[in-house]
């Protein structure tokens, strides 16, 4: 997988783009490679309960009540059901 | 206080991020929404809106940049915004979905085609890298497009924009509508565009309360109504499902700041910043504070009224919800703060500084003829100073001094200022406002408190309103007088009437009916050259006189407002009904009083839905110059006319040309023949020179409009009034509009605001244009507007800051409601066309609102280039 600066837990999102890098304090683009300092973010693509993706990213999320399709890139910093891969 | 003040140097570093910061949308709010949405289905609407806005909020990952001090924003981006399929799911997925053609047929495609935004700042215009742009404006991650798509599919025929065309549809005569809105003499329909705003949010129950107390009130009151009706068999059991609506929202928002609160914590365990540290720990205290309490501190009351303003932005579509009277709100804080040594006012003026950012860095997601064709990118999202209080006595205070002087220090669009001029105010303050104008920042606006109060005491007096709480009223939107209402608020036992937001959106009823629009189908038989429509029935007369002429105009123009209000009676029908607001209903009175939501009236002043035009100035001298050359002096006929105006004057269109303004029209080669009646028309009289000959015809229109709108009636059976504001809807509906009898070219502009002159026709300074724009009551209607240019020159120094409050102060005293100026030069905004790079910090004041000159389309830009600069006042 691809590790993208927005896949990092010290990135903090400007916009589309880009964020700062909390440890360095600098402007990094989202999509250019995370460094050696890096820390997962918690994300439906790298949780356990994120299952059946497709080409498009989307798969479906089998942690929550119901089940239901979610996408991958789909922040989980904020769901109690995220377990880590 | 001088235009050399700058910023903190924590504001100044925050703006300089805003500075480079795109337009964002993502899907993380609309897909969990649309997730429990989906997964209550059956329970009772309100309620299960209110649980799918709950698991939204409570999902919002948080973000606090380093560096803020006032914290949270819509989405985890800087400058986050993102769609709502639930209300619109059309436009936006047009070109990636089988939908494409029938978008392309919608009503509203006309407006997306002639609506242009700026090329500049913030604006992801076109698509790169694994960004894309959607609707001209924002940027996507391309990983989320199929999210966007297939929860947009999802709302097919389920969204109110959906289920309010199927409705509307009944209404008889609804192809005219169709065609009102192809040929844009309607600029938008407002129910599932934008079916809240240019109103005045009230902060007042969870400052006072706090959102524990105010949740245990709500849980009391569902004891009190469960099963009982009490006397109303229709609406007295609703009240039940809204106060179980009003506990879920606030547990989502409490959700919301508590994870804010915890995001900070986190931060502060982590840093090994000392100061960063100590930073973030203060903010996770403040926070986990109010999130249940009500605030203790200026900055805890700051912080959680920013919050709550986001949190009513995130629940629908709005543009235009105004601040109010936010140094009056808050000062029992700011004044027991400074009292007790807990803050000091440069670190108030710092956090006013952060505000400024914040504020700015609101984005509204919409189509592109909405977002770039009516706001030119901006939300309104007004701060109001002045006015006078309760009990009539000057309601300014040292708050509102440091609200203006962080104007000036740290200059942002957002929020832009309006002073409610009153002849109680203290001449310090009216300086102070003056100076902050000076600076050519646009702001603050000048807005006639008198006159605004007889409005608000004339339209809501049927609903309880008086003299006292007419007096609370504030600015929403970009200029709308808008109901308010006074509470008293108590802090450490000490009591203060604080005014607040009391009434419905006023950006709602008909909007942007384009005056020049309708003149021209009178000449034209009803018929429209652009799109090949014959959009009003053929009136077949002769128009052999001056009165027909305007009785013909009159009877096209109520023709459309009675299919236009009754269609927009639908559209917000099925928005009230399947999309009601929460957020801001158990935010403003009297909707926890009556157990009643938005849609069932629980506001307090329900008669806010208005009629909106656009043109006028052009309109009326479009007329004068039909009244004089044809009807008068007889010296053409109005077939001569016609053709001259068909022709375009022997021009090329300003769509041809790319340029917008007068001044920069090219002629068609070779071509003279209407060179002498072109000549004669732009000589006619004009509005704005104290020639009664044209401002008595603004006089009839005024009173007729007035009157006429007056009879229209909304869809909660109140009566309709005008609102008289272009906003930025002059550009494109002049761009759909041909020539017209006042010498205006195809294309171009009309005329700004609606008592602004047109650019260059007015040649007897300011003072004639007061006397030109007051020949008619302005209290009946909510709103004028007048935009003034000046050179920087003609107001230098003190005397010179004397001067502008003479000027401003001579129009209120003659009864005009509102004047803003741009205080800049014209070959400044010449430059920053050509070189937009060089100038991504300057401002102009548009029509009511101020925005970045890079972000603005340029038929505004070549508009405002346009407009009379006086040189000395």
């Amino acid at each position: 997988m691809n590790i993208k600066h927005n896949d990092c837990l010290h990135f903090s999102n400007i916009d589309a783009a880009k964020g700062i890098c909390r440890l360095t304090g600098n402007i990094v683009e989202i999509d250019s490679d995370a460094c050696a300092s890096y820390d997962k973010k918690a994300k439906c693509k790298f949780c356990k309960n994120f299952t059946e993706e497709s080409t498009d990213g989307i798969g479906t999320c089998v942690g929550l009540k119901v089940n239901d399709w979610v996408y991958g890139e789909l922040n989980a910093v904020t769901c109690s059901s995220y377990e880590e891969k | 206080m001088s235009n050399i003040k700058t910023p903190s140097e924590r504001a100044r570093g925050l703006r300089d991020i805003y500075y480079m910061t795109l337009s964002t949308t993502d899907m993380e709010f609309p897909y969990w929404y649309n997730r429990k949405w989906k997964e209550l289905d059956g329970e009772v609407t309100v309620v299960r809106r209110a649980m799918a806005l709950k698991e939204a909020f409570s999902r919002i990952t948080p973000n606090i940049l380093p560096g803020e001090k006032l914290v949270m924003q819509k989405t985890y981006n800087y400058r986050g915004s993102f769609p709502m399929p639930w209300l619109s799911e059309g436009f936006f997925i047009a070109k990636e979905d089988d939908l494409f053609k029938e978008v392309e047929n919608a009503a509203n495609a006309s407006a997306d085609e002639l609506s242009e935004f700026g090329q500049g700042g913030g604006n992801v215009t076109k698509s790169f890298g694994n960004v894309v742009s959607i609707a001209g404006k924002f940027g996507m991650r391309k990983e989320e497009i199929p999210v966007l798509v297939k929860i947009a599919k999802e709302w097919t025929n389920k969204s109110v924009e959906d289920l309010g065309r199927k409705y509307e549809q009944m209404v008889p005569n609804y192809q005219m509508k169709e065609d009102i809105m192809k040929t844009l003499i309607c600029m938008f329909d407002s129910g599932y565009t934008l079916p809240q705003g240019r109103e005045v949010i009230n902060y007042y129950y969870p400052l006072q309360y706090g959102f524990d107390k105010l949740k245990e009130m709500a849980i009391e009151c569902k004891s009190v109504v469960a099963g009982n009706a009490h006397g109303d068999g229709i609406l007295g059991m609703e009240r039940l499902y809204f106060y179980e609506a009003v506990i879920h929202i606030i547990e989502g928002l409490q959700n919301w700041i508590g994870n804010y609160a915890n995001h900070a914590e986190e931060l502060a365990d982590k840093t090994q910043n000392e100061t960063l540290k100590k930073e973030y720990t203060e903010i996770s205290e403040n926070l986990k504070w109010i999130t249940h309490n009500q605030p203790r501190t200026f900055k805890e009351a700051l912080q959680l009224s920013y919050a709550l303003h986001i949190a009513v932005l995130n629940e629908d579509a709005i543009s235009g919800l105004s601040i109010g009277r936010l140094g009056q709100v808050l000062y029992p804080w700011y004044e027991q703060d400074i009292a007790e040594g807990r803050i000091t006012r440069e670190e108030v003026l710092e956090l006013m500084e952060l505000y400024r950012i914040k504020i700015t860095a609101i984005d509204c997601f919409a189509s592109t003829g909405v977002v770039g064709g009516v706001l030119s990118g901006n939300t309104f999202n007004n701060l109001t100073l002045g006015g006078i209080t309760k009990d009539g006595q000057a309601a300014c205070n040292e708050l509102e001094e440091i609200i203006l002087e962080s104007g000036v220090s740290c200059q942002t669009p957002q929020p832009t200022l309006s002073v409610l001029y009153d002849e109680k105010l203290p001449e310090s303050f009216l300086l102070k406002a003056s100076e902050c104008t000076k600076t050519g920042s646009g702001y603050p606006a000048w807005m006639n408190n008198r006159v605004g109060i007889d409005f608000i005491l004339d339209q809501y007096g049927e609903e309880g309103m008086d003299i006292r709480e007419a007096r609370s009223l504030a600015i929403g939107g970009c200029l709308e007088t808008s109901p308010c209402c006074w509470k008293e608020l108590t802090l450490n036992d000490k009591k203060y009437a604080v005014p607040g937001g009391a009434g419905q959106p006023t950006s709602v009823g008909v909007h942007f009916v384009s005056n020049p629009k309708i003149l021209e189908l009178v000449l034209t038989n009803g018929y429209d050259k652009r799109t090949d429509i014959q959009v009003f029935p053929p009136h077949n007369k002769e128009l052999a006189t001056y009165e027909e002429l305007v009785e013909t105009f009159s009877d096209y123009y109520k023709v459309a407002v009675d299919i236009l209000a009754k269609t927009n009676n639908v559209q917000h029908d099925i928005w009230r009904k399947h999309n009601m607001s929460v957020v801001n209903s158990f935010m403003k009175p009297d909707c926890l009083d009556k157990g009643q939501h938005i849609g069932n009236m629980g506001y307090r002043y329900n008669a806010t839905y208005n009629v909106e035009s656009c043109g006028t100035i052009t309109m009326v001298n479009s007329l004068a110059a039909m009244k004089k050359l044809v009807y008068d002096d007889k010296k053409y006929t109005l077939e001569e006319l016609k053709n001259a105006i068909l022709n375009n004057f022997g021009y090329k269109n300003a769509l041809e040309t790319g340029n917008y303004s007068m001044a920069t029209q090219i002629k068609e080669d070779g071509i003279t023949e209407w060179d002498k009646i072109h000549s004669d028309c732009i000589n006619a009289p004009k509005y704005g020179n104290d020639d009664f000959y044209v401002d008595s015809i603004l006089k009839d229109y005024e009173e007729w409009f007035c009157d006429m709108t007056r009879e229209v009636e909304s869809l909660f059976g109140k009566k309709m009034y005008p609102c008289q504001i272009s906003v930025s809807t002059h550009g494109a509906q002049g761009a759909a509009t041909l020539a017209s009898a006042d010498g205006r070219l195809s294309g171009t502009t009309f005329s700004d605001g609606s008592m602004s002159a047109c650019p260059g026709t007015d040649k007897k300074g300011p003072y004639a244009i007061f006397n030109s724009a007051t020949v008619w009551d302005h209290s009946r209607s909510q709103n004028s507007q007048l935009n003034l240019k000046l050179h920087p020159s003609a107001i230098v120094g003190a005397k010179g800051t004397r001067s502008l409050l003479d000027l401003t102060r001579a129009y209120m005293r003659k009864g005009g409601f509102h004047v803003q100026y741009n205080v800049l030069d014209s070959n400044t905004l010449i430059d920053a066309q050509s070189k937009p790079d060089n100038y991504r910090d300057l401002m102009v004041r548009v029509a009511g609102f101020t925005q970045y000159w890079c972000e603005i389309g340029k038929p505004i830009q070549d508009e405002v280039i346009a407009r009379t600069e006086y040189e000395g006042v």
